[in-house]
């Protein structure tokens, strides 16, 4: 489905060389569910945010399907309406309502007809549960239900892939749970996602395979059970004892 | 206070005020004589509500009907006239010259609002785009507008272009000043544009639009409602720097004003009429605009 060869990515900055993302080679297959964790500044958002060519990579392959975003003929945009992405800070068009949040890119994007995206829209806004507030606009919903409109809004596309970039860390801790449940629900679904998160629970609970990264190094790989109770690195070790 | 204080004023420099000479230069009853076109006879007289049509008889065989007003009808049935006697006379409302400056400086103002926003829009898009070369071809016309004043700047394309290019000039005033606004507006946008959150443009491309689908559909509306309350006053400007285009004989309120004094000496009436005319655009501007903007407040 998704696979990273030696990803490089570097930001120039007042001289210094910063290396975000620093070879980083891994495979992410069909119907998998892959969790990215490690500390503030390892790099995992900017890995993921070049999954969707959100950001440029400096060198190495990102294959989605057998195509190659580094090769110039490949138009990032026909690659991006297959991958969905549900950012921190929901990032829902203010100016419009729920219900139009979901169905512009379907019409301007997939070119389906009002009716169709419509009938679309409210079957996913039914899914992650706020059916009632379609036309609402975002600014009047709480964080929880934006980023459950956020998540209805990406699954509009049809994506092969969901790429979650911390989606409840800007959440009040009692909205955290809903959103998580949809993402579960997805995930049970059969949906390939690749999680950033800080949420050790879901990670444990719903993750395929753990990527533990550090300084944009992939540190460790495994299965949750071999990742939370048998890390192999000393750096993961120290981050899991910060963090469970 | 202060009124009595201007009335006391133009009291002591013996300043006879006119107001009752204003109205006329708004609207006036234009009378014109009808004279019979050739030697005839009056055949017949008819009556229809306040017109009387006069059927005439020519010596020679013509025939011809000709409407005058009823009390203005100098001629009775079966007189005899000769060429260019008066039938009577017509009498219709005109339009004055402060109402036909008023309707000027208002499509002017109008017209080159639209091509300014135009234009404004463009450069404002060059100015904030990857291309290196738009970006500098944008940053140095809206230097070379914004630091000059407009009226050279009306002199040139009126005096300059308008002889180079042999243009008219009212298309010389109209560009200098379209192109003028133009500048103010691309900055006003590409402000609108920047300040709009990055995640929208990262949201609306995750979703497969390209760049020009995301500033349609997702950006631009955005910026726009943050920049009409700028935006506003720029046109406002507009409006009121639309009077230096009567330095280049466009017959703008302005114009008008002045060409009313030179024939009535009612100076002062006669700018506190233009003043108060320029206001009236520019309010009715400022109301649409909030209206607009409270429109556009619904997602707030």
């Amino acid at each position: 489905m998704i696979k990273t060869v030696d990803l490089k990515k570097t930001f120039i900055g007042r001289g210094q060389t910063v290396y975000a993302v620093d070879g980083v080679t891994t495979h992410i297959k069909q119907g998998e569910v892959v969790v990215i964790i490690g500390p503030s500044g390892s790099g995992k958002s900017t890995f993921l945010r070049c999954l969707n060519g959100l950001e440029t990579f400096t060198s190495g392959h990102i294959m989605i399907d057998g195509v190659d975003l580094a090769a110039k003929k490949t138009d990032l945009n026909l690659v991006r309406r297959e991958v969905g992405m549900v950012f921190q800070q929901f990032n829902l068009f203010p100016h419009k309502t729920v219900l139009e949040n979901i169905v512009l890119a379907q019409q301007v994007v997939r070119k389906r007809k009002t009716a169709e995206a419509t009938e679309k829209a409210h079957m996913l806004l039914q899914k992650v549960g706020i059916a009632e507030k379609e036309s609402e606009y975002p600014i009047r919903l709480s964080g929880g239900q934006q980023q459950r409109v956020a998540i209805a809004r990406a699954l509009a596309m049809d994506p092969k892939i969901m790429l979650f970039d911390e989606p409840t860390s800007a959440l009040d801790p009692e909205m955290v749970g809903e959103v998580l449940e949809v993402m579960k629900q997805l995930a049970r679904e059969g949906m390939t996602m690749c999680v950033v998160t800080h949420e050790m629970g879901f990670a444990r609970e719903v993750a395929d395979r753990v990527l533990f990264m550090d300084q944009g190094k992939l540190v460790e790989e495994g299965t949750p059970e071999h990742f939370f109770t048998a890390p192999q690195e000393e750096r993961a070790k120290a981050f899991l004892k910060q963090v469970l | 206070m202060m009124g009595a204080g201007l009335w006391i004023a133009t009291k002591k420099i013996d300043y006879t005020w006119r107001w009752n000479r204003v109205p006329q230069y708004f609207a006036y009853v234009d009378e014109s004589n009808v004279p019979a076109p050739y030697d005839a006879r009056v055949v017949s007289l008819t009556r229809a509500g306040g017109t009387t049509k006069v059927k005439l008889a020519g010596e020679s065989g013509e025939e011809g009907v000709f409407e005058v007003d009823n009390d203005s009808l100098r001629v009775s049935e079966n007189e005899d006239l000769f060429q260019g006697d008066y039938l009577g006379s017509t009498s219709e409302w005109r339009a004055g010259p402060l109402s036909v400056g008023l309707w000027n400086t208002l499509w002017i103002s109008a017209v080159s609002s639209v091509i300014g926003m135009i234009i404004g829009l463009v450069t404002g898009l060059c100015r904030i785009s990857n291309n290196a070369t738009l970006r500098s071809l944008s940053v140095a016309y809206i230097e070379l507008i914004r630091g000059t004043p407009l009226l050279v700047q009306i002199f040139i394309f009126y005096f300059f272009l308008g002889t180079v290019l042999d243009i008219s000039r009212i298309i010389a005033g109209i560009s200098a000043l379209a192109i003028f606004a133009g500048a103010y507006v691309a900055e006003i946008i590409r402000a609108g544009i920047q300040s709009i959150p990055k995640g929208q443009m990262e949201a609306a491309r995750s979703l497969g639009m390209n760049v020009s689908q995301a500033m349609i559909h997702i950006i631009l509306p955005q910026a726009f409602k943050r920049t009409l309350p700028p935006l506003a006053g720029q046109f406002i400007s507009l409006i009121k720097d639309s009077s230096l285009v009567s330095v280049i004989a466009i017959t703008d309120l302005t114009k008008s004003g002045r060409e009313v004094i030179t024939s009535t000496f009612a100076t002062f009436e006669i700018w506190f009429v233009v003043a108060f005319l320029y206001l009236m655009l520019t309010s009715v501007l400022s109301q649409v605009i909030s209206w607009v903007e409270r429109r556009l407040s619904i997602s707030d």
